[in-house]
């Protein structure tokens, strides 16, 4: 089995003729355009973050007079941001969690178990998919206002166990677990949570992991319902803080662009670790990503 | 189903129904209360008068009619038809585009697949914020700066309303595009080469294969990463909240920025902004209806 099969349309016997060679110099010359568009914002945040005020406020230029790190320590200490990827991590960390058993043990039920009358649930679910999101944060933000759930990282966390898109890739792996291993786990007196805990679940590495994912990014980029829910200073995240910022104009510009460097730094990371799985199976999930 | 077996494995099964129903219900508890009632709710909300996280009473319609005689509600509602549009022709044939060169290049496709999709990973909001002053007015603006190579004097960008909803656009194609790319990728990288091979037998040169070939089979996928598009983009809000905060004069203003400005923006109007955030819903459901309407011979969602 060849492992990349090369499935273009310019097949290698076009390769003979001048013109279709033109062309395909063409299409790396843009697909190289296309890359120094992608990755020039990230190269030039980086290079402004070594401004300070001064420099970044008249300078002409994009490289920086020196590259020289302490304008990020200053930034990094002076505004405090290790406490806020604390916060980060700490509102990551439990979502992941959520995302996983919750939305795991949804599509355990509508997946496997399947009792009388789960196809309702499942399409509610289904429907919930077409359904915005952004919408119903104002009720989400009166419900947790109501149960006095305010300035706590726990509606965050939960928040990431009710993702119908969690749900239904959850639902499409499960499905596709052969049958009889289950069965099997059953016949040995196991309970279905324990069945789900021992034998699902460890089965289920590849689709964990995506969701997993999914879920740190989403959770790290998220800051419209953390910055309702988390008002007080100490409880905020990287990306909360980073909105306040550019709301209340509290910091300088340089300061800011630092800030936004701060921010990307754990996806990025995140990103070239998980490059593979992310650009393959990404592509399944990436419809509503 | 139908389980007419004995009386003792129908009382087991029901048992296992039940036990499997008390597994769900933690989860379904969760997407209760964050996803199903505050949708209800939204709809109930907007018909009463609100004081802060209470309702004080019903009084029918009356939110959506004073939100849409406010000139701010068709502006916005104007503007978010137009991110629409800009979004359509800006950001709907890139990603097919894009997918189409990446699959054709022989060599670094692991690495052009790469950097397109990184973007995406980027936080939204630090992605705002930092094109914001690519954009930025003035001889220190990222843009300026590379424009000054070229001689062209400094412009402004996001005070020029009749740039601002393009650029945003542009912003947001920028993160997205490539992320999307990859899905038309996966689709293309499906087609048998050998149907190339025969068309070429039959005469078909590279362009012909494309268009007869590539382009039929990516096209109910396109249709549904269409309707994905606009339903995304009409509820763009925090871009035009961070980049512009609306301006100038409204003219970035989109309808969920509206939302938000009636609950969040000090006013603390919940019923008005939940009138606006139904008006969002039912359009949204509405160009849902009409696109499976003209798509319900091939209308499984996949």
């Amino acid at each position: 089995m060849k492992k990349t099969q090369y499935t273009g349309v310019i097949r290698e016997y076009d390769m003979h003729s001048v013109s279709v060679k033109v062309g395909y110099g063409f299409i790396i010359f843009l697909c190289i355009l296309m890359a120094v568009i992608a990755l020039f914002p990230l190269v030039w945040v980086i290079l402004a973050g070594f401004k300070d005020l001064k420099e970044f406020m008249s300078s002409e230029s994009l490289l920086p007079n020196s590259f020289d790190p302490a304008p990020f320590i200053l930034t990094w200490e002076q505004l405090g941001i290790a406490k806020n990827y604390l916060n980060s991590l700490i509102a990551v960390v439990g979502s992941v969690i959520c995302a996983i058993i919750f939305n795991g043990l949804l599509g355990y039920g509508l997946g496997i178990l399947k009792p009388k009358g789960y196809g309702i649930v499942k399409k509610m679910v289904m429907l919930s998919l077409l359904l915005p999101t952004t919408i119903s944060i104002v009720p989400l933000f009166m419900n947790i206002q109501n149960l006095n759930l305010g300035n706590s990282f726990v509606p965050l966390w939960l928040s990431y166990g009710a993702n119908a898109m969690y749900v239904i890739l959850f639902v499409q792996f499960f499905e596709a677990l052969p049958h009889s291993i289950i069965e099997a786990g059953h016949i040995d007196g196991a309970s279905q949570l324990q069945t789900f805990f021992h034998i699902v679940l460890p089965l289920s590495k590849p689709i964990c992991s995506v969701i997993a994912i999914f879920a740190i990014n989403a959770t790290w980029s998220d800051f419209l319902l953390p910055y309702l829910v988390l008002r007080g200073a100490s409880m905020q995240t990287v990306m909360v803080r980073l909105f306040v910022f550019s709301t209340e104009q509290t910091v300088n510009a340089d300061a800011m662009m630092r800030s936004v460097v701060f921010s990307m730094i754990p996806p990025i990371i995140l990103f070239f670790i998980f490059q593979k799985q992310l650009t393959e199976n990404a592509v399944s999930v990436g419809i509503k990503g | 189903m139908s389980n007419k077996k004995s009386v003792l494995s129908s009382r087991a099964k029901t048992m296992e129904f039940a036990k499997a129903w008390l597994i769900m219900l933690p989860s379904l508890v969760l997407m209760t209360f964050f996803v199903w009632e505050p949708l209800f709710e939204s709809v109930r909300m907007s018909l009463f008068k609100t004081r802060n996280v209470e309702l004080i009473s019903f009084i029918g319609l009356d939110n959506y009619v004073s939100v849409m005689k406010k000139d701010d509600f068709l502006q916005a509602l104007v503007n978010t038809f137009s991110y629409t549009f800009w979004s359509l022709l800006i950001g709907f044939l890139l990603p097919i585009v894009l997918a189409v060169l990446i699959g054709e290049t022989r060599r670094w496709r692991g690495i052009f697949r790469t950097i397109a999709y990184l973007p995406n990973m980027l936080p939204g909001l630090a992605v705002v914020i930092l094109w914001s002053n690519f954009f930025s007015g003035g001889k220190t603006g990222v843009l300026n700066i590379l424009l000054s190579h070229l001689n062209i004097p400094p412009q402004t960008y996001l005070t020029r309303a009749e740039w601002v909803i393009p650029i945003i656009i542009l912003v947001a194609t920028w993160k997205g595009a490539g992320a999307t790319a990859l899905i038309y990728m996966a689709s293309i990288a499906g087609i048998s080469p050998e149907l190339y091979e025969a068309a070429t037998i039959d005469g078909a040169n590279v362009w012909r294969r494309i268009i007869h070939i590539m382009i039929p089979a990516i096209k109910k996928l396109t249709g549904t990463l269409l309707i994905l598009q606009i339903i995304s983009v009409f509820q763009i809000m925090y871009e035009p909240m961070v980049l512009t905060k609306g301006g100038p004069d409204n003219a970035s203003l989109s309808l969920m920025q509206l939302m938000w400005q009636y609950a969040f923006g000090g006013a603390m109007n919940y019923g008005k902004a939940s009138a606006v955030a139904v008006i969002v819903t039912i359009i949204l459901l509405l160009m849902t209806a009409v696109y499976s309407y003209f798509n319900r011979k091939e209308s499984d969602w996949e």
